[in-house]
């Protein structure tokens, strides 16, 4: 038992997040959280998705362009999984991937710090706090 | 050879004289070369708002308010590039946010939305007749998907902004170049 959580604690050290933050203005109904995650160990990574006490529900989405009708449109969505490739990087931004968090419940103050659990296929769960930014 | 002397001289003084010419603005955009003509009324938070009302410089974004990313993302750059004209230039100059989700987005929300970014910046909303009719005049596409229940869905949609100059559509900004501020501020600065 003792040996199961030393190693969930190691795991748990072999991401660490680089920087993100969470977009400012948020509307109760939907924000989004981006950020920068960063694998140290050799085998990849897989986010999942998170929770946030602050929000009823978290998922993982994907921004996509597509020609359709000869028009450019944009649209986002959910994925199962985004990989941090071993000693590399995961970058969550806008116009690729982000956390779309639902139904606030609560109003985010600018430059407040909220804290998100961010979990890994792996049962890893890394508990952040991101900055409440306009951009 | 001497002859020769003056002639070339002067050329010359001609050629330098041209480098320091004012030249025509170099737009960043995408221009109309042939700018149609473009008016609607669809419902603000007090009433019917007609664009040709708006002012002299309107830009156009077509969104929804439950768009974590797409919309936020273009309606921030739409800020950035507002604050950086003067007081002067940005009395000339409305950012209008137009619902293509108008099943969810009363006027009102539309409105508060927009204000969320900028108090100046305007939502507006409609019918859902009103709001496809307007769409298919700017060439824009929306569609639902991902449904998952009443009022739980995802929009896909073009995210161009639309740029109208005197009631005639004359500048297009993908979101990836509406991103660049500074040069949106030189093309906003070229059309007053």
């Amino acid at each position: 038992m003792v040996l199961f959580l030393l190693l969930g604690f190691a795991l748990a050290q072999e991401v660490r997040v680089v920087e993100g933050w969470v977009r400012y203005p948020a509307t109760l109904a939907v924000t989004a959280a981006y950020l920068t995650l960063e694998n140290l160990g050799d085998a990849p990574l897989r986010l999942v998705g998170a929770e946030a006490a602050w929000a009823e529900r978290v998922e993982l989405h994907g921004t996509f362009h597509q020609e359709k009708d000869g028009k450019m449109v944009m649209g986002m969505r959910p994925v199962d999984f985004a990989e941090v490739p071993p000693k590399g990087r995961l970058v969550l931004k806008p116009g690729g991937y982000h956390l779309m968090l639902f139904n606030l419940r609560r109003p985010l103050k600018l430059g407040e710090r909220v804290e998100l659990v961010l979990k890994f296929q792996n049962g890893t769960q890394l508990k952040v706090r991101l900055p409440v930014e306009e951009r | 050879m001497r002859r020769l002397w003056l002639p070339l001289a002067l050329l010359a003084l001609l050629g330098v004289a041209y480098l320091f010419l004012p030249k025509g603005h170099s737009f960043h955009g995408t221009r109309l070369m042939n700018p149609k003509p473009v008016d609607f009324t669809l419902e603000g938070p007090k009433g019917p708002v007609r664009l040709a009302d708006l002012g002299e410089v309107v830009l156009l974004f077509f969104g929804y308010v439950h768009c974590p990313d797409v919309c936020p993302t273009t309606l921030l750059a739409l800020k950035r590039a507002y604050e950086g004209l003067s007081p002067a230039e940005q009395a000339r100059v409305r950012v209008v946010f137009v619902s293509v989700d108008p099943e969810r987005d009363s006027p009102e929300v539309a409105d508060r939305y927009a204000k969320n970014f900028h108090p100046s910046f305007l939502g507006l909303s409609g019918s859902p007749e009103a709001i496809q009719e307007v769409a298919q005049r700017f060439g824009v596409y929306y569609q639902k998907t991902q449904y998952r229940g009443p009022g739980e869905y995802l929009v896909d949609h073009t995210a161009t902004t639309f740029v109208v100059r005197g009631g005639r559509l004359v500048l297009l900004f993908s979101p990836e170049k509406v991103e660049a501020t500074d040069k949106v501020v030189a093309d906003l600065r070229a059309l007053l």
